[in-house]
């Protein structure tokens, strides 16, 4: 409740702002533009969906944030805005193998990914790495480290956490692994929380133990968190804001409600429609999204999702992009249904 | 050879079928122990229904799925097919050789479009490898049946010089498609068709399965762990954990009334696409039980909010709480669940 007015508040401004990123791979058969100026939010305490399909550049856009795009890709411009007590700390600009940008990552940003079992190093202890990270942020001798490893495991819901943590990865099922990751994730405190597709390698009584974890360590720290995820469902029940990305852009944005009840943008609509609902009739057939996502290297010219939009407009919206227009209080969509907008 | 099952409809039943694997330590690879992967699972597919096993991962319903086609030898139990030929054949115990026209009737959809696809062969290749092996048709017989399997499951028939790369992942899957249904198979078992698929190809799919169903009478079994998923394709479904089924039923009864306290917790698990449906969600504790050591009583005591001291120590046998509603736990007739309403 009272989650879908959590829109952006005009006193406080966002803890992090990303503005027109553009993140390409520069592959020898052609240049890939996974991230074609997308512009986010993050909020305090609140949490951000990035929702889309494959291809779409949510993860990618995660990756820039940490400065930790691989080659072939590159941060080629735009803006990620961090800021702390007025301070305001550019990270598109930093180099990305920095000591500041290094106190990032870990320090203000932790990032959890969707495959626990590569994230950690399968010839040392879980524990052995978390002290490691502790200590890499934090002034602690090697046993006050490992008793905070303890700790957090215990508060991420790891039964006997004081043999748990002199386990290897592969000792650990897939639910338990996932808790030592954000454990490991949450040892630093971090403001912010990127979660990459944090549940969609464990089953669905898994899923809702890790999504309650994360929403209850959210209100007890005050955390902001950036879920990026496939399935509505998860974003439905975690996030206050919404932004649904396609081919790299950001084609709507807003409260969550006002996505899953009043979506603009007809990529959204239909992407709503033809997801299987455990609340539909037994046996019916979905109503479907015609087509299929393009090749990146084939990305159609104008509005990325014209070919497969039943509201396509000839002769506009394969001419132009369109820009983000707002729709409805804190809602923005970027469609010409709504109007061109170009500065 | 094998007692005839009852009922004409019934392509498929499935009788106290088990399989252990065995777990081996040591220099001597000694057994140690067994997982108990599927364990005394009893169910009949009718002709032309989709039956789904639904579970978590581990629960078994993959090992059923591969006993039916012997993909997996059985430990125990009984896999009675009917044949087109009229007679009712044990697949369970039946001599390799006697196997192979057999497999011309049960085929397999695959999960990963993407490996199980050769991607050195053409889909005409691919399509007409099942006609190939079984010696069906000349060579240009067999080029127009893949003209004509392709169109069926919406795909340019020019297409079929082509290889596997140059397709999406629901193109690709409509290949799988097609190739399976190649011979005109009576069962066709689906081990999650869809979800290795993006949300918006997810729905493609599942329609043309079921466009395939009501065209071609086909009969599926259906094995996924996404509900809402299952709920779009499925006549009846059984859940199944550690190797057991827990509930069997038809899909509206078993999603509007479950009477197993684990599928109410499957049920209310699913993260609904609605905000202003949240909350109200049972957490599970713990994890799954050990298919290696499973507990004592009802496999699923240890996480159930409703175990009593009977739970603990006696094991709950699937038996009828309703016509066609079968369940497998002692409080099941005392019980009100909640189910979705819809």
């Amino acid at each position: 409740m009272g989650s879908s007015v959590a829109g952006p508040d005009a006193k406080a401004p966002p803890i992090l702002e990303v503005r027109d990123l553009r993140t390409y791979f520069f592959q020898d058969e052609g240049t890939v533009k996974a991230v074609d100026g997308a512009g986010l939010s993050v909020y305090a305490g609140k949490t951000l969906g990035i929702v889309g399909e494959s291809g779409c550049g949510k993860s990618v856009t995660a990756r820039s944030i940490l400065r930790i795009v691989e080659r072939p890709g590159r941060v080629v411009s735009g803006e990620i805005l961090l800021r702390e007590d007025g301070r305001e700390t550019d990270l598109a600009r930093l180099d990305a193998e920095s000591r500041e940008m290094r106190q990032v990552r870990g320090g203000d940003i932790a990032l959890i990914f969707q495959e626990p079992m590569t994230s950690f190093s399968p010839v040392h202890t879980v524990g052995s790495q978390m002290i490691e990270t502790i200590r890499l942020h934090q002034a602690l001798d090697k046993r006050a480290a490992r008793e905070k490893a303890i700790e957090m495991f215990r508060l991420v819901g790891i039964p006997r956490p004081e043999r748990r943590v002199d386990e290897y990865a592969f000792q650990l099922s897939g639910g338990l692994r996932q808790r030592a990751m954000i454990a490991l994730a949450l040892s630093c405190a971090p403001r912010i929380l990127i979660a990459d597709e944090p549940t969609t390698a464990l089953d669905v009584t898994t899923q809702a133990q890790i999504l309650s974890l994360l929403a209850r360590l959210q209100q007890g720290e005050g955390m902001a968190i950036i879920l990026i995820t496939h399935n509505l469902g998860v974003v439905a029940e975690m996030c206050d804001q919404v932004a649904v990305m396609y081919l790299g852009r950001v084609v709507e944005q807003g409260p969550v409600d006002a996505i899953f009840h009043a979506p603009r943008h007809p990529y959204t609509r239909a992407l709503l429609r033809s997801i299987p609902s455990i609340h539909a009739p037994v046996r019916t057939r979905l109503p479907t999204i015609a087509g299929s996502i393009p090749h990146p290297y084939n990305r159609p010219p104008g509005c990325p999702f014209h070919p497969r939009c039943p509201d396509f407009m000839p002769g506009r919206c394969d001419r132009a992009e369109p820009a983000l227009l707002t729709v409805a209080p804190g809602q923005q969509a970027a469609c010409f249904l709504y109007g061109d907008a170009r500065p | 050879m094998t007692p005839a099952a009852g009922d004409d409809n019934r392509l498929l039943e499935v009788r106290d079928l088990q399989k252990l694997f065995p777990i081996r330590r040591g220099f001597l690879r000694r057994v140690v122990g067994q997982v108990r992967a599927v364990d005394g699972v009893t169910f009949h597919v009718e002709r032309g229904e989709t039956l789904a096993l639904v579970g978590e991962s581990g629960c078994g319903k993959t090992t059923t799925s591969r006993c039916v086609l012997r993909a997996v030898t059985p430990t125990a139990g009984q896999i009675l097919f009917r044949t087109a030929e009229g007679p009712v054949l044990d697949v369970a115990t039946l001599p390799r050789r006697q196997l192979r026209p057999l497999r011309r009737q049960m085929q397999m959809i695959f999960q990963d479009p993407f490996s199980s696809l050769n991607p050195r062969r053409t889909l005409l290749d691919i399509v007409a490898e099942p006609l190939v092996a079984n010696r069906v048709g000349t060579r240009a017989e067999r080029v127009e049946r893949v003209a004509e399997l392709l169109r069926l499951v919406g795909l340019r028939p020019e297409y079929m010089r082509r290889y596997p790369h140059a397709f999406s992942g629901g193109q690709r899957q409509r290949v799988g498609i097609a190739r399976a249904l190649a011979l005109s198979p009576r069962l066709v078992v689906a081990d999650e068709p869809v979800s290795a698929l993006d949300v918006s190809v997810q729905a493609q799919i599942l329609n043309l399965m079921l466009d395939l169903q009501a065209q071609l009478g086909l009969t599926y079994l259906f094995v996924a762990h996404d509900l809402s998923v299952v709920k779009h394709v499925s006549d009846r479904v059984a859940v199944m954990y550690v190797g057991q089924i827990v509930e069997l039923a038809e899909t509206e009864a078993l999603f509007t009334s479950p009477r197993h306290p684990y599928t109410e917790a499957l049920l209310s698990a699913v993260p609904k696409p609605d905000p202003r449906l949240r909350a109200q969600r049972i957490v599970l504790e713990g994890e799954v039980a050990d298919a290696a050591h499973p507990p004592p009583g009802c496999y699923f005591h240890p996480r159930c909010g409703y175990a009593v001291e009977r739970c603990r120590v006696e094991t709950p046998r699937l038996a009828p709480v309703e016509p066609g509603h079968f369940v497998a736990c002692h409080r099941a007739r005392e019980l009100t669940l909640r189910g979705i309403t819809p």
